[in-house]
């Protein structure tokens, strides 16, 4: 080979070479701080990818319009960074989200996504404080302890709170009011009063009494008389939280399935009372829907919950509920949540964006974080129906939120529920997140379907499974 | 002198090695397909099933022996939705044999009136989207979807829960699938059309009606078409997937019921992403579909009667 042929084949050898290193260079995960200034001095526009909706945000007609919005609104005015907004339907997010990570093309800023969703992906998550730091941004707004949720399990701060869905109890007055019964109290720590004057504990085993007034088959007979017909049902008494049966037992008080050392698998005894209540309320006392009822056209099937078909006097839910509350006619307002004995607990739900730690550009996805945190803030919260997670602009979005329906609703309430807010969240991290999960949701779906079970056996099998699993 | 017969069955003339060469090269593409698309991830997953491979491996790899088949034998939820997988195998096999069969016999009849025009009804929602015909049944049997609305028509008020009671599901699902028995029925189709007419003719004049007929003449001959479909129709059920994937986004309700032995095993695979058990579930699969479809060859020899067979 002679030495200019040599040379030729070097000169096209050492570029490629030279472009392989630094494509390769480029695919590591880079600290936050020294990241990618690529956009900085240059004058490249960076791409960020903002994956939606591992909670809500896919909504075509509410949500989807305010969000392209943003994105165009953001892109107008920052020239560093294209922003392009990527809509999964909640059913598939999971899934495309976890296929996206292992094929190495994750997204730089995901949300909003709660608690949970997050947790399916523990690990993933960029820790903000360095960016926090360099950024100046300011922390002080936020409740110490909403900001310290997003800085437990050992990731670092993996998160800035944004919008908080506290529960509460929905009720109808209409329903009330037919029944001859008081509505329940607003306050927390105030007791029921019955029509006769004498006051009840607002607890789990006042609404039982409540709901069986209030469940009423269709001559007109209510659950607690003579004839009453349980085949024939038009109106129901109460209708629990039933998405996950860990929410479902937060009710009665909080806690976790992972005992505290991330190996062994304890249902918290406050949600094993809670489950036993809500199945005996389905299939012996007869105040909630059955699982076949629930899914049934003529309550949830048409409308997501069975409360907005306006046929359910009481359903404890998050705030986000709201979005269908006035389907069923405007006649509701919320409740405190009932206590399980001396303890009362509004679980919580709690939506942010998060940036993941693989994104290849996180100084500009914080960027965009923090522009949806405040700028866009606004708009956001109201279309998630997500109170602010500062304090000081509660009152505000709430004065905007309630705009939208004719009725006047206590949002005192949901503001007083942020107190008995579930600590540890009930959506917190379990081993093996997504397949803990799935067990929990078909445990929960059998006994919503099945009557007749014993359900110390069936806790004590959920328990076993789910430890079976974390085993492996 | 006497040739050598193995020789002369392994020596090939150079004609007959020339067009093995050719047969040779026109196979070639789907020999390499079968080995790069088939066989070699079939080998890879079986090793896989020895490893604790998962989708993001935030493990190191390592070899992990029998484990995954030590899970697999205690998994609860697998022997659920295997018994799930069963369940409905009982109800859908019979199904899938008969309802195509009986289908075809009327189809065939020769006093049927605008057979034509049937045989395409029939063969149309074949044709049809599988999912999409999943979304129209779906509404078809909600509570107030038009099956309730007919048999309220009829006079029957307690209309069954199809999609939402344990009890009722099952049925639903066999009437998804018979929408799409379409191509069974032309299977079948042709095999009552390849039965000879004489053999009728002799059957009537030893005095056969249409049951002697269909007994001793007709169901005989299409022995062959049955054990296909059923076989078929095995294979098919153990991999049963889309319908239930759709209709309830793979949640297993109600009570778990629609949690097929499939579902979970894509579960495992993708949701959960443990590829390592994922593959050991599809093992233990292809191993209980293989020793049914075998029993079932076994079986076969005698029931299933070839004309030409001696």
């Amino acid at each position: 080979m002679s030495i200019v042929e040599t040379r030729r084949r070097l000169a096209i050898v050492i570029p490629m070479l030279a472009l392989i290193v630094s494509a390769c260079g480029s695919q590591g995960t880079s600290s936050p701080a020294a990241s990618s200034g690529a956009s900085g001095g240059t004058g490249e526009t960076v791409e960020i990818r903002w994956y939606c909706c591992l909670g809500t945000g896919e909504d075509a007609e509410a949500q989807l319009p305010t969000e392209n919005r943003i994105v165009e609104e953001f892109n107008a005015t920052h020239p560093n960074i294209h922003l392009t907004f990527e809509v999964v339907t909640y059913d598939e997010a999971r899934d495309t989200l976890a296929t996206q990570l292992a094929a190495g093309n994750p997204p730089d800023i995901v949300g909003p996504v709660g608690i949970g969703g997050a947790e399916a992906f523990h690990g993933e998550w960029l820790d903000l404080n360095p960016l926090i730091e360099q950024s100046g941004f300011d922390l002080s707004k936020y409740e110490q302890a909403a900001v310290e949720l997003y800085a437990a399990g050992g990731e670092g701060q993996v998160g800035i709170p944004f919008a908080v869905y506290p529960s509460v109890l929905f009720y109808r007055k209409s329903l009330f009011d037919e029944a001859g019964l008081n509505e329940p109290p607003h306050a927390y720590g105030d007791p029921y009063v019955w029509p006769d004057g004498t006051e009840a504990e607002w607890n789990y085993d006042t609404i039982k009494e409540l709901g069986l007034r209030l469940t009423v088959d269709e001559n007109g007979k209510d659950a607690t008389e003579a004839g009453f017909d349980p085949s024939a049902v038009v109106q129901y008494g109460y209708e629990p939280q039933r998405d996950d049966l860990r929410g479902m037992g937060a009710y009665f008080g909080p806690g976790s399935i992972d005992s505290g050392d991330g190996q062994t698998a304890e249902i918290p005894a406050a949600w094993a009372d809670s489950w036993k209540y809500f199945y005996d309320g389905m299939w012996k006392d007869g105040f909630i829907l059955t699982g076949p009822d629930y899914d049934s056209d003529q309550w949830a099937g048409q409308v997501d919950y069975a409360f907005f078909t306006g046929r359910v006097a009481m359903s404890t839910n998050f705030l986000w509920s709201t979005y269908g509350v006035a389907e069923g006619g405007d006649d509701w307002d919320v409740a405190a949540v009932p206590a399980n004995g001396s303890t009362t607990t509004s679980p919580l739900n709690a939506d942010t964006f998060r940036i993941m730690k693989d994104s290849k550009h996180p100084s500009e996805a914080f960027e965009v974080l923090s522009y949806f945190l405040q700028d866009a803030s606004p708009d956001l919260l109201n279309i998630y129906a997500g109170m602010p997670a500062v304090p000081s602009e509660q009152d505000d979005f709430f004065t905007t939120y309630q705009e939208q329906f004719p009725n006047q609703v206590d949002w005192q309430v949901v503001k007083d529920s942020l107190q008995y807010a579930d600590i540890p969240n009930w959506e917190g991290y379990m081993p093996a997140y997504n397949e803990t999960l799935d067990r929990i949701l078909a445990y929960g779906d059998k006994w919503a379907t099945t009557e007749g079970l014993n359900m110390d056996d069936e806790i004590a099998a959920l328990q076993a499974e789910i430890q079976g699993i974390w085993d492996q | 002198m006497t040739a050598n017969p193995l020789a002369r069955r392994t020596r090939r003339s150079p004609l007959a090695r020339r067009e093995a060469r050719w047969g040779y090269l026109f196979l070639s593409p789907w020999i390499l397909g079968f080995l790069a698309f088939t066989l070699l991830p079939m080998i890879a997953t079986l090793a896989f099933t020895f490893t604790n491979i998962t989708l993001s491996q935030d493990e190191p790899l390592q070899f992990v022996g029998a484990d995954n088949y030590r899970r697999l034998l205690g998994d609860p939820q697998m022997w659920r939705s295997l018994g799930v997988t069963m369940r409905f195998a009982i109800l859908w096999l019979p199904t899938t044999i008969v309802a195509p069969f009986a289908l075809a016999l009327l189809l065939n009849a020769r006093s049927l009136h605008g057979s034509r025009v049937f045989r395409i009804l029939f063969f149309l929602p074949y044709v049809v989207p599988f999912v999409a015909g999943v979304f129209l049944w779906q509404s078809m049997l909600s509570n107030a979807g038009w099956v309730n609305a007919a048999l309220g028509f009829i006079g029957i008020s307690d209309t069954p829960d199809w999609l939402f009671d344990r009890d009722w599901i099952y049925p639903a699902l066999v009437i998804i699938g018979i929408w799409g028995i379409g191509a069974g029925v032309v299977i079948n189709m042709a095999g009552l059309q390849g039965i000879p007419g004489e053999l009728y003719d002799a059957a009537q004049i030893d005095g056969a009606g249409w049951w002697g007929q269909l007994r001793h003449v007709t169901i005989p001959f299409m022995t062959p078409i049955i054990f296909y479909s059923l076989v078929l129709g095995v294979v098919e059920v153990m991999q049963y997937f889309l319908v239930p994937l759709v209709l309830k986004s793979g949640t297993g309700e109600p009570g778990g019921a629609t949690l097929f032995y499939n579902l979970y095993l894509y579960k495992n695979f993708f949701t959960f992403q443990n590829m390592s058990y994922g593959a050991t579930l599809a093992w233990f699969l292809f191993v209980i579909t293989l020793a049914v479809t075998l029993v079932l060859f076994r079986t076969s020899r005698h029931w299933v009667y070839y004309a030409g067979e001696r």
